[in-house]
Formats: structure tokens, sequence, C-alpha cells
């Protein structure tokens, strides 16, 4: 079992890159959970969710020990670090989260300057997307393939598939940042 | 496998497919989406959805359709729940049928909006002032939750009683795949009123309270020997039995896994339905069990005492001991039980019991 | 010769109310409308806490004893899912206007559906005449001993008229029980109540101001006038809010 967890300001969307590595697994036929942050998390300040997802039952969908921290601001990454499993993996929003951070010597550390991705490839709100495809492509369990169908089918259900080009073209470039 | 969907939306979506007619609530966090998205759905379908001036008011719509014979519902969480049960106890009083979810949040007063099971007590108990229960329902995921909604109303109508279905904040919020049960049609209760008095009724000074509690008491014990639902595994050949429910019941199902790989002889009993207690499921135990665990999201410990008194009901020639693993909020991680269990085991942690 | 009136069957029940109380003459008045619209085959009662209970043990039809002051909200949820059965609500003013003036004048604010008759005695009747909310400055109760001192405790008010001002309702009236004239009146003003609700006007309250003898302290008839000459100066009979049909009748 994977487990995930994605952490930032509220509106950088953390809990919709959440929410695609979900969906995808369910895509897949597997297990998953998602579970967010909540209350007064949801009127600013800072957002979180957890995602596990596997071929087995999920006993605790709630925070364990992240395999993954998706941390998208500086906050988010001194608060959670921490919790991230041995020889885990944490993937920082390097547009927010400078150079002069303390890092783990049991982590790798991957630097994504998603905002700035985002609008070379003229898709200013996909920065979360490219997160949720980095992420997907770190963990290596689906392939670019599985995770934009993944994703596709979990924006068309909500009606937004007249976003489905531009998230397309976020994901891939998330994908390959990585 | 059906889509991942938010726990709110599916148990509120599970009980406009087990017919549900009128639903009256005010907003409280974290139940709110339950009444936001029946505030779309009811009127789709030409039911009736009435975001009310207060809980107080709400529970009282809830009643209203109830005599009437329809399904109707209410959710709230803990404070809203509190507001509530003035309302609850004379449904109950007037053996009317309706369903009320809590979202229990954490914390005494206003408290938190912290995902907890504090409210077990209250729950489980009765909650308003006399001398009453309720059915209790508690699931640990979201199809579990959702496939109980329609048994909440049945059970509601068989004894009409109120049933109370339980949930946490945690799992009002989460998502996780979900297949939606069929719709189902129910019939108006044949003892509802309809305006004709085809059902007589006494008036409140001339009532028998001795003949009521008599009828009271047997269907308590009816419910008792019929209604006992629960999950359990393992307990036969166990050292340690631990009992949870909701989602730290599901959450301690994965300890006992680990724990068992890890040589440990631990089983687990995870109530559905809170109250009545299933002291049935006990009765699997291992006669030579050292102990008990309760696993509980509150600071105090509640479900302990259950534990506590179905144990001593089940194995009487001796004191087996009982300990309780409150993790306050949240749902407790894997390793918090079994960091518990190893503080047990090895005489570190006090028996409550 | 003067005509007899057939009481209905629905009321025509001994009950335990004071002896010149004007609970049993409202009751009998909102059978006789209900039995004049057809509708005692199809009525639900959402009933109050304290004298207004005394409903439940002589009244044979439909009933409900609602939590006290709630009736309202009840009525609402009953109107809700079978629109086509008359609810009349009946409360004291205790009960609508005291604990339960949330859920009362709620059920205003939405123009609900149903019918609310409220009897006004200026008091808690059932506990043994403590203040209320609409006894009169100085009145003397078991909770206002020297007399009801405004300044402390409030002025009484005047719901059907705050209602009939404030919000979108179909009709709203208060009559007495003190004379057949009155009596004659205030069985118009259930009518209308209750024919608006039949016709889906929306909401509609009818204040009946009624001696209370045993917990004022007077007989009977001391009670009937004192309702004459302390109450109907402060609390108007009246239509406040006229249906639209009788506005241009």
């Amino acid at each position: 079992m994977r487990e995930i967890l994605y952490a930032g300001f509220g509106g950088q969307g953390v809990l919709t890159s959440g929410l695609v590595m979900a969906q995808v697994a369910v895509f897949k036929k597997q297990q998953a959970t998602w579970i967010p942050s909540y209350g007064s998390a949801m009127r600013g300040g800072t957002a979180n969710c957890t995602v596990k997802y596997g071929k087995d039952t999920i006993y605790n969908p709630a925070q364990e020990e992240p395999d993954v921290l998706l941390a998208m601001n500086g906050p988010s990454y001194t608060a959670f670090a921490p919790s991230v499993k041995p020889g885990g993996i944490i993937v920082i929003n390097n547009d927010i989260i400078g150079d002069d951070i303390a890092v783990r010597d049991d982590i790798t550390l991957y630097k994504v300057p998603c905002t700035t991705l985002a609008k070379e490839i003229g898709q200013p709100r996909g920065a979360n997307i490219i997160m949720a495809a980095a992420v997907i492509k770190l963990l290596g369990d689906f392939s670019l393939d599985d995770g934009i169908h993944g994703m596709n089918d979990m924006f068309r259900k909500k009606g937004k598939e007249k976003f489905e080009a531009g998230n397309m073209k976020s994901f891939e470039c998330g994908y390959n940042a990585v | 496998m059906g889509d991942m969907i938010k726990g709110n939306i599916a148990i509120a979506e599970a009980a406009v497919r087990a017919g549900v007619q009128l639903y009256a609530g005010y907003p409280i966090t974290p139940s709110t989406e339950i009444m936001e998205y029946l505030s779309g759905r009811l009127p789709e379908l030409g039911r009736s959805f009435i975001q009310a001036e207060s809980e107080v008011s709400s529970i009282n719509m809830v009643m209203g359709a109830s005599a009437c014979g329809f399904r109707s519902l209410t959710a709230s969480s803990g404070p809203g729940i509190s507001l509530k049960q003035e309302c609850i106890s004379c449904i109950s009083d007037e053996e009317l049928a309706c369903v009320v979810i809590n979202v229990v949040r954490y914390g005494n007063g206003l408290g938190t909006l912290y995902s907890s099971q504090c409210d077990y007590f209250r729950e489980t108990r009765g909650g308003g002032n006399g001398d009453y229960r309720c059915i209790v329902l508690s699931p640990e995921s979201i199809q579990e939750a959702v496939d109980l909604m329609a048994p909440a109303f049945d059970l509601a109508e068989k004894y009409r009683i109120v049933t109370i279905f339980m949930t946490e904040g945690a799992l009002g919020q989460m998502m996780e795949p979900c297949d939606m049960p069929d719709f189902i049609e129910p019939k108006r209760h044949s003892w509802a009123l309809n305006g004709t008095y085809s059902n007589k009724k006494i008036g409140i000074f001339d009532r028998d309270s001795m003949k009521e509690a008599e009828a009271l008491n047997k269907k308590h014990e009816l419910i008792k020997a019929n209604e006992q639902r629960w999950e359990s595994g393992q307990v036969e050949d166990a050292d340690y039995v631990f009992v949870a429910f909701g989602l730290p019941g599901r959450s301690v199902k994965g300890a006992v896994k680990e724990l068992r790989e890890e040589g440990h002889k631990v089983g687990f009993i995870r109530p559905i339905t809170t109250w009545p207690f299933p002291e049935k499921a006990f009765a699997e135990v291992n006669p030579n069990v050292k102990g008990f665990i309760s696993v509980e999201a509150n600071a105090t410990g509640q479900l302990v005492d259950d534990v506590a008194l179905t144990a001593k009901k089940v194995i009487n020639e001796r004191n087996v001991p009982v300990w309780c693993l409150p993790c306050v909020y949240g749902v407790p991680t894997l390793k918090f039980t079994k960091e518990g269990f190893g503080r047990i085991i090895n005489g570190e942690l006090k028996e409550v019991y | 010769m003067a005509k007899e009136r057939i009481v209905p069957v629905m009321s025509d029940n001994p009950m335990s109310f004071c002896p010149g109380c004007g609970h049993g003459i409202v009751i009998r008045l909102i059978t006789e409308c209900l039995e004049e619209l057809n509708q005692l085959d199809n009525i639900i009662f959402p009933i109050g806490v304290g004298c207004s209970s005394l409903l439940g043990g002589g009244l044979v039809a439909d009933r409900i004893h609602c939590p006290h002051g709630r009736a309202a909200s009840v009525a609402t949820g009953m109107k809700r899912v079978t629109p086509e059965t008359t609810i009349v609500a009946y409360q004291g003013d205790g009960d609508a206007y005291n604990i339960g003036i949330s859920e009362t004048l709620n059920a205003a604010y939405r123009n609900e559906n149903i019918t609310v008759v409220t009897i006004n005695n200026s008091n808690f009747g059932m506990t043994g005449g403590q203040m209320s909310w609409t006894s009169m400055p100085k009145q003397k109760t078991t909770t206002s001993p020297k007399g009801r001192d405004c300044e402390l405790t409030g002025q009484p008010f005047r719901f059907p008229e705050m209602v009939a001002d404030q919000f979108n309702i179909a009709y709203s009236a208060r009559g007495s029980v003190t004379s057949p004239k009155n009596v004659n009146k205030l069985k118009r003003y259930i009518k209308n109540g209750i024919q608006a609700q039949l016709n889906g006007e929306g909401y509609s309250v009818i204040e009946a101001l009624s001696p209370c003898p045993t917990n004022w302290g007077l007989n009977a008839l001391k009670a009937m006038e004192r309702v004459e000459e302390e109450l109907v100066p402060f609390y108007p009979l009246g239509v406040f809010k006229e249906r639209e049909e009788n506005k241009n009748a």
C-alpha cells in the first residue's frame, strides 16, 4: 500500500492533486482512500489530504507515515517533512520553497518549479496537475497513459471535460519533469 | 467497484434511495454536505427539504413528517445533536420512527471540528430525558454506511424507534469507491396519522406508565436479542481481543493483522450496532483470553465500559482485565494501536477494569 | 327561538378545562369550522404543552403532543409530506410565544401553509399562573407577585400584528370568547384561517383572548370582564392581514 500526503496553501489545489492520484488508482482497479483536512482549514490557511492506494484492504485511511510528501509551500514542508517514511520521497514546489531548507538525508528530494512550468506551457492554473503527475511518475505504479485516462475519467464525471486538453498538457509536463 | 465519493454525499444519496421523503436540518461542520446535497436532490424528486431556523426546529419537522408515516431524516454533529435531544426523546415516547445522523466531532460544549467518537455514551444511552434507547449504527467505511442506510429505516420502523446513524467527521469528509444501492419505495406506515383518526390515542393524563414500562422493556429485549450486528476475527484463540467501532474499528483490524504476522495471538470485535451492544460476539471469544482492549477516539474511554460489562458477563469465573486506548480524536493509526498493545503486554499500562 | 348549535362529534367529549375557561369554546369553534369546510376526516392537530395539552384527552381526531413550543415546526413537517391534509397547531401563549417564539415566528417567516390557533390568557395556565410574555403591565402572577414590572421583564407583545406587519403571510386575526357576538366573529376568523390553508394561500394565525379564572383568582364572569376591560384595549380584536379574496369581496 502507498501513502501520499499532499499539502499546501488553500487554493493551490492540493486536494485535487490528491484526488487525481486516488482516481487513477481506482481507474486501475485498486483500492483507494482520500481524506482531507477540513473545517477551519478549509477557509484560508493550509490544506492537506492523505491518499492511500493499493491492491489490498486499506485499514486506516488517515495519515500514518507517508511514502511521499508533496509540499507546495514552506509551512507544509516544515510541518510534514519529519513525518515521511525513511527512504521516502519529498516533492517540493521550488517556485515558492527556496533552497535554504534543511533536507533529511534519509529521503529523496525532488524540486519541481510547477508554477513556472505551468506558465511555460500556457496552463497557469495547472500547477497542481503538474505536481499530481510528478508524484504518480515517482511512485512508479502507473504509466503516463493510465494517469491521463484516470484523470480524464474523473474530470468527465464532474462535467469538466472542457478543460481536458489543458489538463492533459499539464499532466504530461509534470510526468516528464521528474 | 463504484466511483470515488465523499462519505457525507454517499450517505445522503443512500438516504434518498432508501426513500427519505423529508429532510430538515441546520448547517454544522462536519455534517453540512449532507444537507447541501439534499437541498438540491430532494426537490428534484418532488420530496421535501427544509433548512430550518435551528436544530431544535429541524428535528421537530422530522417528528411531524414521521408522525405522518413518511421516512424522514435529519443530520448534525455533536452540539447540534444535543439540541435535538428534547425532540428525540419525544419521538421515542410517541414511538415514531426516524433516522438521525450524527457525524461526530470532538469535544465538550462547542467542541472542535476534529473527527471523533466522543458521543458514544450519549447516543447509546438514549440521549434525552427519560428512559429509552435508540438503535445506534456505526459504520466503518463509506460502503458500509451506504449499505446500512435502508436497514437504519427498516429497524426504526420495525420497532418504532429512533435510529441514530453514528458516523465520524473523518468518514463524512473522506472519499473512497462505493457502490450505490437501488432505489426503494417504502410504504407509508399503517400507524401513521392521516387525518382520519384511524389509530386511536389516549390523552397524556390517561396513560399507564407501568404498562408502558413493561412494553418498553419487552421491546428493548427483543432488539437486543435480534438486532446485534458486528464483525469479528480471530477471537477463538486470541490472548487479547481488541474492541473498536467505526473508523477506529477498521484501523484496529489492520493492527490485528500486523500483530498476528508478528506472532501475537490477537483478535478483534468491531460492533456495527453500538446499541444493542453485540454481546453475542463475546461468546465466541477464547475462554482463556488474557484481556480485552478498547480502542476509541475520545479522551476518557466510553466504549470500554460496555466491553467490561460484557466481558464480566461472558467470562464470569474470573476477572478478565480490560484496557482502553483512547486516541482522543482522529483515527488511531496502526502504530498507535500496536504501541499501546506493546505497553499492555509489558505491564506498562494499567487496566481500566 | 334561538338556533341550537350542534357540537361536532370530534369535540363532543368531556375535557378537563376549568370552569369559565375559554379553551372549550375555541375548540368547539375549530371543529365547527372543520365540519363546515368538510375537513373532519382530514385533520391533524399538533398540540402544545400546557392547558392546550388537555385537548389530547377529549378530541376525537388525529393529534400529537409536540415538545413545548415546537408545534409550528411539527406542523411544518406534517404539511410538507401531506400537503392535502389540514394541519391546525393548537397552542397557548406561553407555549407559542415564550418557549416557542422561534418556531412560531419562523413558520410565519416561511409562510408555511398551516393554521396556528393560539389561546392567549395572559399567563401560564397549566403550571399555576406564572407570568408570560403576554401578561399585562402590573399583572400579578405567581412569578410577578408584586405585579409585572415591564422595565425588567419587557412589554407584552402582539404576535398577530407583528407577523402581519413583517412577514408575507396569508391571514392574521385576533378574536375573543367574551360574548356571542365575539364568539361568532372568532369563528369567522378561524374559518378564514383554515380556508386560507385549504386554498394553499400560506400561513394563518388566529389568536383567541381567553379568560383564566382559576389563575386570575376571579369568578367566570369577572374573568370575562377582565378580558374586555384589560386585555382588549391592549390586544385589539380584528383582522390584521386580510386574505386576498376577502379584500376583493
